[in-house]
C-alpha cells in the first residue's frame, strides 16, 4: 500500500541505454552480419503469448477488407506499423467449461479444455478448479525449451491473487505456473549470469546444487512414507525441485551482442497507476531474456480476468473499473468509447512488444521475425460473456513458418482449439489436435 | 493428481442437513437455543496441510528470529472461498521452488548474523566449533523445523553439506524440507489417536498460525498432552499468547474479505479526503480492534457492534471522530449511533464499496454469502449487467432500485441490495455521511429468506438482528472450520461438527474462543482421518 509511486519507476529507462545503444552502433551491426553469416541459420523461433482482459467490442474490433488489402480497426490501429507482421483472426470460438465464465475463459484460453471441478466458487456455479490439461504454449516449451535455461518464462502485471480467474499457463492439468509479477525478482533470478561475478555465480551454482540435491532426496523419502494422495502432492514438488536444479547445470551462451545486462529495476508495487510502467519493464526483460536465448517460450500477463484496473493514465482518463465497465450495455455509448480505448491500450502494448522485438537483430533480420506472438483474451464480449468470435491477433515471422500481413475470417463453428494446433504446427510441434478431444478437429484451415 | 469426489448436489444436500440440524427457526424470527441433533463419530479426511506464506513468516521468526518480511517474495497462497490455507487449492510450480531457495538462504544468512541466536541452540557455534557442534546445532534446529526429531541419517546428511558449503547452507535445506514446509502426518489406522507430537503440530497451527513452542513440546514429552486436561490447559495457555491474538486477526482478515485492503484506491475527484495513507491506516485501527477484543472477549456482538475503537490524529480526522490526546492510535469513543463494531470500520467499507460510489451489492452480499453462508444464486444466463452509472442526482439508493424493479435482476439482487442499503450512511471511503446526492440519506432495507427476516433501517438493526440469528451463528462455525481444518465440511460428521461448534458458540455468549476449544474437542481435531483426502 502506499508504495512510493512517482519515480519508482522510470520508464522506458531501464532498457532503452542497452538497446537504443547497441543497435546504433555500426561495429555491431556488422558483427552480427559476421555471426551470422558464420552459423546461420542459428536463431531459434520464439511463441510468446500476451494476454488482456475482460473481452472486447467487437465492432470496433474487427479490420475491414480482405486477407492482404484491409484496414485495422480503432482498437487496433496502434499496430499500424507492424500491420505486415500480423494475422489478424476473426471467426473463431473460444471453448471452455466449468465454472462462471471468466474462469472457464481464462482457463480454456490456452488449454482448450474445460476447468475441474475444484475449489474456487465462481458467481452462481459450481466451485471449480483447474483445467483438465496443459497450455499451449507449456506443449510447445516441451519441444523447444529443452535446451534453454528457462524452459519457460511466466510474467505478470499486476496479476496478483492466485486463483483460477488469475491464472492461465499450465503445466499440465492441474499445475497452474503463476507469473512472476516483480520485474525486480525477474532481473535477480533470471538475469544473474549477465551481472552477476562469474565465479561467485559457479560457486553459488555448486553449493546451490549441493543444497537441492539434499532437498530432492528429502522429498523422496518422506514420500515413501505417506498416502496416495499426500506423496501426489509431494511429487508435484520434487518435480519442481528438480527443474530449478537443472537450471543450475544448463549452460549459459549470450546468442548475440544485442543481448546485453538489463539495467537493474524498481520492485513491483499494486498501485494502479503503476499498470503502465510496470508492463513497460516486464516487456523489456521479456524481450531480453528471448534476445539472450534464456528461453524461448514467454507469457506477459495483463492484470487477470475480471480486471478491475482503472485506466487514469488515458490522455482521457477513465475512472472506473474496467470490468465494471464490460459489463454496461451495448448501447451505452460512452462506455462502448471506453471500452474500445481501453483494448486500443493493450494494442498499443503489443506493438511496443513488437517494436522491441524489432530492435533486436537477428542475422538479416530481428528477434521478431524469429518470434510468434499471441495476443488472446478470456471473452469476446464482456456484457455477456460470449466468447463466439474471440479475438485473436497473431504477430511477428515465426522463422518464416508464419504468413503475415493477413486478416482472415471464419465462419460457423470453428473452435479455438484448431488454432492451438495450427500454432503448435507454426513452432514446429506436429501434433494434430490440442485440448479436449471433441472440441477439436484438426488445424485452423488457412493459417500456415 | 487431486480426485473431487464432492459434487455441488450432495453438498446442497448436506447444507440442507446443516439446516435441519442447526437453523431452528420459530415463527417470529427469534433464535433458539440450538442443541446439535447429532454428534461426530468420525474425523473425515485431512488433505496435505502446506504452511503458507503467513505461517512460514511466523514460524521462521519464533525459531530463529528472521524477519517475517522474508516471505513477501513467495508466490501468494492460493485462495478458496477467501481463506488462504485451503488443502485443495494450492499447486507447486517451479517458482514456488525457486523462492523457497531464496528464501532458505535468505533465511540461512540471517541466523548466521546473529551469532547469540546462533549459538542458543546447541550452546556452541556451529560455524567454527566442529564437527559435533554441528551435529548437536542441525539436530536442535532441525527438531524446532521438522518438528519432530531428526533421524541420525538425516542429521548426517544435512552435516555432509557444511565443510564444502558452510552450516548455512544446511540451514537453507532445512527450511526448503518437506519436514517444514508441509505438515506431514505418518498414516495411522483411520479414527485411531493421532500421537501427541501430531497434535501439537494441529494444535500449534490451529489456534497461534506457528510452530508449537517449548511448552507444549514439554507436554508432548511428558505426556500431559494426551489427556483431556493436559490439552485444555494447553489449548487455554495458548489462547492468552500474543501469537493466538494474531492468528485470530489473520482469520478475521480472511473471513471479511480485508484482503484486498492494502491496494484499495478511490476516485480523489469524488472523495477529497481520501489518501494513500489512509489503507495502512485502516487495517491498523482493525488490528487494534481485534487485538482488544480477543483480550476483552471476542464475541460476535463485540465484533457487531463495539463503538470503541482505534485511530491517531489523522484516522479520527478523516472519520470526524474525537481527535486522541496522545500521538499514535488510541482508543476512541464513537457515537454508539454511528458505531458498529467492525461494520463502521474503512476497512470493511473500502474494501466493499467501488471506487467511485458505494456498492450495497458487494455489502449486501458479504452479509448474506459470509454472514448467512448462503451465497447468491447465478445471475440469470447472458444478460447485461449493469452497474447503475454515477448520476450526482440520484442517491445510490435509488440507482441500485433499477435492480430490484427489473424482475430480471430482482431474483438475485432482492437477497444482497436491500440488506447492503443498510450500510447507505457510509461512503465508499467509510466517512459517515447523512446526506447522499443532495438528499437525506434512505438506510432502510430488509432481511429476507433468513432466520430473522424483517425491515430493517441502518446499521444498528441489521446487527441487532444479526446477533438473534442462529443461522449466523451456524455460519460462524461453519467459516471457522474451514479455516481451521483447510478444507470445506463434506460428510455427515463435518455437519455435526460444526452443529457442535455452534452449540459452543451460542452458550458462550458468542465468545469466537469457544469455537477453538470445541474444535480441539472434536474427532476431525483429534483423530486419523477416515477417508480419502479429495
Amino acid at each position: 500500500m502506499s508504495q512510493p509511486r512517482n519515480g519508482a519507476f522510470s520508464r522506458r529507462a531501464i532498457l532503452r541505454g542497452a538497446f537504443g545503444t547497441a543497435v546504433a552502433l555500426p561495429w555491431l551491426e556488422s558483427l552480427v552480419s559476421r555471426r551470422a553469416r558464420a552459423d546461420a541459420p542459428a536463431f531459434p523461433t520464439r511463441f510468446v503469448v500476451m494476454f488482456s482482459p475482460n473481452g472486447t467490442i467487437p465492432g470496433n474490433w474487427t479490420p475491414t477488407g480482405t486477407e492482404t488489402d484491409f484496414t485495422l480497426s480503432p482498437i487496433l490501429a496502434p499496430l499500424a506499423p507492424h500491420q505486415d507482421s500480423l494475422v489478424v483472426i476473426e471467426g473463431v470460438d473460444q471453448r471452455g467449461g466449468g465454472g462462471d465464465g471468466h474462469q472457464n475463459g481464462i482457463g480454456g484460453m490456452l488449454t482448450g479444455q474445460v476447468l475441474n471441478s475444484g475449489p474456487f466458487a465462481g458467481m452462481g456455479s459450481a466451485p471449480a478448479g483447474w483445467p483438465n490439461g496443459p497450455s499451449v504454449d507449456q506443449r510447445i516449451a516441451e519441444v523447444i525449451g529443452t535446451t534453454t535455461k528457462l524452459r519457460s518464462l511466466e510474467l505478470g502485471v499486476q496479476v496478483g491473487a492466485a486463483d483460477n480467474w488469475g491464472r492461465m499457463i499450465y503445466r499440465a492439468a492441474n499445475q497452474p505456473l503463476p507469473p512472476e509479477d516483480d520485474p525486480a525478482q525477474i532481473y535477480a533470478n533470471v538475469f544473474a549470469d549477465l551481472h552477476a561475478d562469474p565465479t561467485a555465480l559457479a560457486a553459488l551454482r555448486a553449493r546451490r546444487k549441493s543444497i537441492l540435491d539434499t532437498v530432492g532426496a528429502q522429498y523422496t523419502r518422506i514420500e515413501a512414507q505417506l498416502g496416495a494422495a499426500d506423496r501426489a502432492r509431494l511429487d508435484e514438488h520434487l518435480t519442481a525441485v528438480r527443474e530449478i536444479e537443472q537450471r543450475l547445470t544448463t549452460p549459459f551462451v549470450p546468442p548475440t551482442p544485442a543481448c546485453q545486462d538489463p539495467a537493474s529495476p524498481a520492485a513491483a508495487t499494486t498501485a494502479n497507476d503503476d499498470f503502465p510502467a510496470i508492463g513497460s519493464v516486464q516487456m523489456d526483460l521479456l524481450v531480453m531474456a528471448l534476445a539472450c536465448d534464456i528461453t524461448r517460450v514467454a507469457s506477459l500477463q495483463w492484470s487477470r480476468s475480471v480486471s478491475q484496473v482503472r485506466f487514469t493514465w488515458l490522455p482521457s482518463p477513465i475512472p472506473e473499473g474496467h470490468h465494471d465497465l464490460s459489463h454496461r450495455p451495448d448501447n451505452d455509448a460512452v462506455a462502448v468509447d471506453k471500452l474500445t480505448r481501453i483494448n486500443n491500450w493493450y494494442a498499443t502494448q503489443l506493438a511496443a512488444l513488437m517494436t522491441r522485438m524489432k530492435a533486436v537483430p537477428e542475422g538479416d533480420g530481428t528477434l521478431l521475425d524469429h518470434t510468434m506472438i499471441l495476443w488472446c483474451n478470456e471473452l469476446a464480449i464482456g456484457n455477456v460473456h460470449s466468447r463466439t468470435d474471440a479475438p485473436y491477433v497473431l504477430g511477428g515471422g515465426a522463422g518464416g513458418a508464419l504468413r503475415t500481413g493477413r486478416f482472415l475470417t471464419y465462419a460457423g463453428d470453428v473452435p479455438h482449439n484448431n488454432l492451438l494446433v495450427s500454432l503448435m504446427n507454426i513452432m514446429g510441434v506436429p501434433d494434430q489436435t490440442f485440448g479436449k478431444p471433441d472440441w477439436c478437429t484438426g488445424p485452423l484451415t488457412g493459417l500456415s | 493428481m487431486v480426485a473431487w469426489s464432492i459434487t455441488r448436489a450432495s453438498l446442497t444436500a448436506l447444507l440442507v442437513l446443516a439446516g435441519a440440524a442447526l437453523s431452528c427457526k420459530s415463527s417470529n424470527g427469534a433464535a433458539q437455543t440450538s442443541s446439535p441433533l447429532c454428534t461426530a463419530a468420525a474425523p473425515g479426511p485431512a488433505p496435505l496441510r502446506r504452511l503458507t506464506r503467513f505461517e512460514i513468516a511466523r514460524s521462521l521468526a519464533d525459531i530463529m528470529g528472521t524477519d517475517p518480511s522474508l516471505v513477501d517474495d513467495l508466490p501468494p497462497d492460493e485462495e478458496s472461498d477467501g481463506y488462504d490455507n485451503s488443502s485443495a487449492a494450492y499447486s507447486v510450480s517451479p517458482l514456488h521452488a525457486e523462492k523457497l531457495l531464496d528464501l532458505g538462504e535468505a533465511a540461512g544468512a540471517a541466523l548466521i548474523a546473529d551469532g547469540a541466536r546462533l549459538r542458543a541452540f546447541a550452546g556452541c557455534d556451529p560455524t567454527t566449533d566442529g564437527a559435533d557442534c554441528v551435529n548437536a546445532f542441525i539436530r536442535a534446529l532441525g527438531g524446532q523445523l521438522w518438528r519432530r526429531p531428526l533421524a541420525d541419517g538425516e542429521v548426517s546428511d544435512l552435516a555432509a553439506l557444511v565443510p564444502p558449503a558452510g552450516i548455512s547452507a544446511a540451514i537453507a535445506v532445512m527450511v526448503q524440507s518437506p519436514g517444514f514446509v508441509y505438515r506431514a502426518e505418518a498414516p495411522a489406522t483411520p479414527g485411531t489417536k493421532l500421537p501427541a507430537s501430531a497434535l501439537a503440530t494441529r494444535l500449534s497451527y490451529l489456534v497461534t498460525s506457528t510452530a508449537p513452542d517449548a511448552a507444549l513440546l514439554a507436554a508432548v514429552s511428558d505426556g500431559s498432552l494426551m489427556t483431556g486436561t493436559g490439552l485444555s490447559s494447553q489449548t487455554d495457555r495458548l489462547l492468552a499468547t500474543p501469537r493466538a491474538a494474531e492468528a485470530f486477526e489473520h482469520f478475521v482478515n480472511e473471513w471479511w474479505e480485508l484482503d484486498s485492503l492494502p491496494s484499495v484506491e478511490k476516485d480523489t475527484d469524488l472523495f477529497r479526503t481520501w489518501t494513500d495513507d489512509l489503507p495502512a491506516a485502516f487495517a491498523e485501527e482493525t488490528r487494534r480492534f481485534l487485538d482488544d477484543a480477543w483480550q476483552n472477549g471476542p464475541t460476535l456482538a463485540r465484533l457487531f457492534t463495539g463503538s470503541v475503537t482505534y485511530a491517531d490524529v489523522n484516522l479520527a480526522d478523516f472519520y470526524g471522530y474525537p481527535l486522541p490526546a496522545q500521538p499514535g492510535f488510541q482508543p476512541i469513543a464513537v457515537d454508539p449511533a454511528h458505531a458498529a463494531g467492525l461494520f463502521s470500520q474503512g476497512s470493511f467499507l473500502a474494501t466493499h464499496a467501488k471506487a467511485d460510489q458505494t456498492s450495497p451489492v458487494l455489502r449486501g452480499k458479504f452479509v448474506r454469502s459470509r454472514l448467512f453462508c448462503d451465497p447468491p444464486g447465478p445471475p440469470p444466463a447472458n444478460i447485461v449487467i449493469t452497474p447503475p452509472v454515477v448520476d450526482p442526482r440520484k442517491s445510490t439508493k435509488e440507482r441500485f432500485q433499477e435492480h430490484t424493479a427489473d424482475a430480471f435482476c430482482a431474483g438475485c439482487h432482492q437477497l444482497m441490495d436491500p440488506i447492503g442499503f443498510a450500510f447507505e450512511h457510509y461512503d465508499a471511503t467509510g466517512r459517515w455521511r447523512d446526506i447522499d446526492a443532495g438528499m437525506p440519506v434512505d438506510a432502510t432495507g430488509m432481511l429476507t429468506e433468513t432466520d430473522v427476516d424483517g425491515a430493517i433501517d441502518g446499521v444498528q438493526q441489521l446487527t441487532a438482528k444479526l446477533l438473534k440469528s442462529a443461522e449466523v451463528e451456524s455460519c460462524v462455525a461453519t467459516q471457522w472450520f474451514r479455516w481451521a481444518f483447510g478444507r470445506t465440511e463434506q460428510t455427515p460428521d463435518d455437519v455435526c461438527t460444526i452443529g457442535q461448534l455452534a452449540h459452543a458458540l451460542h452458550t458462550a455468549g458468542g465468545d469466537m474462543r469457544s469455537l477453538v476449544r470445541a474444535t480441539v474437542q472434536s474427532p476431525t481435531f483429534l483423530l486419523a482421518p477416515t477417508g480419502d483426502a479429495p
